[in-house]
């Protein structure tokens, strides 16, 4: 059986690969691993954001409950996303839901563990908000081009 | 003197060339979606050569005009397949059409897709909206190839899971694990199993062999640029990227000029074009 650290899982995931070993080696004193199954909450709208989620495997849509219409899928994350980044910022609480649409393998980091160390080290705060702004501009240029209803009629070239 | 639609169109023979279409009678009409149809059509007389995957015809309504349609499957004995949608004009004629009536056709035109530069390679399609169209014949050909290609990954956006093409043949080759099929909305209705968002998402997800790849692309020019430009970020040669240009097309022989792009006509040179040669003319805002 081969074991591997949890740093070198991160270094496995997308969105660490780039980070300096140093650095991976502190987040993963923040880390654990996590398994939901179908249908599992992961992030409820309103509650304490106590971290963030990294996807190794498995599907998560991510959406807003709207009363008698259920979850309201706006997206889906796949493995190498992350979700979550109400951590960061006060109230430090979820603006979103999250749900396993199948077995989802992912580690968890720590807000409570993650931010006392980022604001003392700001050189790494730093480069882990750039990490995290370049994920919300992905979102966001994502969510652009489907406000363009890019398939609808307004955009197909009439003889 | 009352003419029927089939004496109307079969003009003396002698006197027909290349721009006169030849009649052809609609034997099927598949209703796809909410507005999109496909048609077979079988020659009443006279064929027109068999097309290749990723040309199109020049599909003609009696009293309503002439668009440009891909081939959305290969057949034989001079059968055509086209999958249409309707967005006004001569198409919503097209896809009011019921078996018995004549069409006429011109075509095929245009470069199809480079299927024999894939053979060998790990085969990206991307299709959006109605692109799968297009691309339906490259699958086709792929299973029926199957040992020819590298891995294959089919990724398919919609607006709605309603507003998916050939779900039927989706579901098959999703089951069949021949290919692999990724399936994508903008909005997802109670239970939608499949996901939300851009194909580019599908794309991000996936582990690619760039110098392997070989990528087809065919939907909005919007999409085309984003799934181009994900790809040639993740190191797939631009001249290893096709896409399939949508545009004005009144007489498809190059002469009228509506689907001029730069340099290059759409309806000759294309509409299959390579990255390499597409990326610098769609970054000028007056084409």
């Amino acid at each position: 059986m081969v074991v591997t650290t949890m740093a070198e899982e991160l270094a496995d995931h997308r969105f660490f690969r780039l980070i300096p070993s140093a650095l991976r080696e502190r987040l993963a004193g923040c880390a654990k691993n996590v398994v939901f199954a179908p249908d599992d909450r992961i992030c409820v709208e309103g509650t304490h954001a106590s971290g963030f989620f990294a996807i190794r495997s498995g599907r998560v849509n991510v959406g807003i409950y709207v009363p008698h219409q259920g979850l309201q899928v706006l997206e889906t994350r796949h493995a190498g996303d992350v979700i979550g980044f109400s951590w960061m910022f006060p109230p430090y609480r979820w603006q979103i839901d999250a749900v396993a649409s199948e077995r989802v393998h992912a580690i968890e980091l720590h807000a409570d563990c993650l931010l006392p160390y980022l604001e003392e080290h700001p050189a790494d705060g730093y480069l882990l908000v750039r990490m995290f702004a370049q994920e919300m501009e992905e979102t966001i240029q994502s969510t652009r081009l489907r406000l363009l209803d890019v398939y609808g009629r307004d955009h197909v070239r009439l003889p | 003197m009352s003419v029927s639609r089939e004496t109307a169109y079969a003009a003396p023979s002698l006197q027909r060339g290349s721009m006169t279409p030849v009649p052809h009678r609609v034997t099927s009409v598949e209703h796809e979606t909410r507005e999109t149809v496909t048609l077979t059509l079988e020659p009443v007389a006279d064929r027109v050569p068999a097309p290749m995957a990723g040309q199109f015809t020049m599909l003609w309504a009696w009293g309503a005009g002439e668009v440009p349609i891909s081939v959305s499957a290969l057949a034989d004995d001079g059968v055509l397949v086209h999958t249409i949608r309707d967005v006004a004009g001569v198409t919503k004629t097209l896809c009011a059409s019921r078996p018995g009536d004549v069409l006429g056709v011109r075509g095929p035109y245009g470069r199809g897709w480079g299927v024999d530069a894939a053979r060998g390679r790990d085969l990206v399609l991307v299709a959006g909206g109605i692109g799968l169209a297009p691309l339906r014949p490259v699958v086709h050909t792929v299973l029926e190839h199957r040992g020819d290609f590298g891995r294959v990954l089919l990724v398919v956006g919609a607006r709605t899971e309603q507003e998916l093409l050939f779900r039927g043949e989706l579901d098959g080759w999703w089951h069949s694990r021949d290919i692999e099929v990724r399936t994508i909305v903008d909005r997802a209705s109670p239970g939608w199993a499949g996901s939300v968002g851009v194909v580019t998402n599908e794309l991000a997800s996936t582990d690619l062999d760039p110098s392997s790849t070989y990528a087809m692309v065919c939907g909005p020019e919007v999409m085309m640029r984003v799934v181009a430009q994900h790809l040639t970020d993740r190191d797939v040669a631009p001249t290893s990227i096709e896409v399939s240009l949508e545009r004005n097309m009144q007489c498809a022989v190059k002469t009228c000029g509506h689907c001029q792009v730069g340099p290059y006509f759409a309806c000759t040179d294309g509409p299959v074009l390579t990255w390499d040669v597409v990326d610098p003319l769609l970054t000028v805002r007056e084409l």
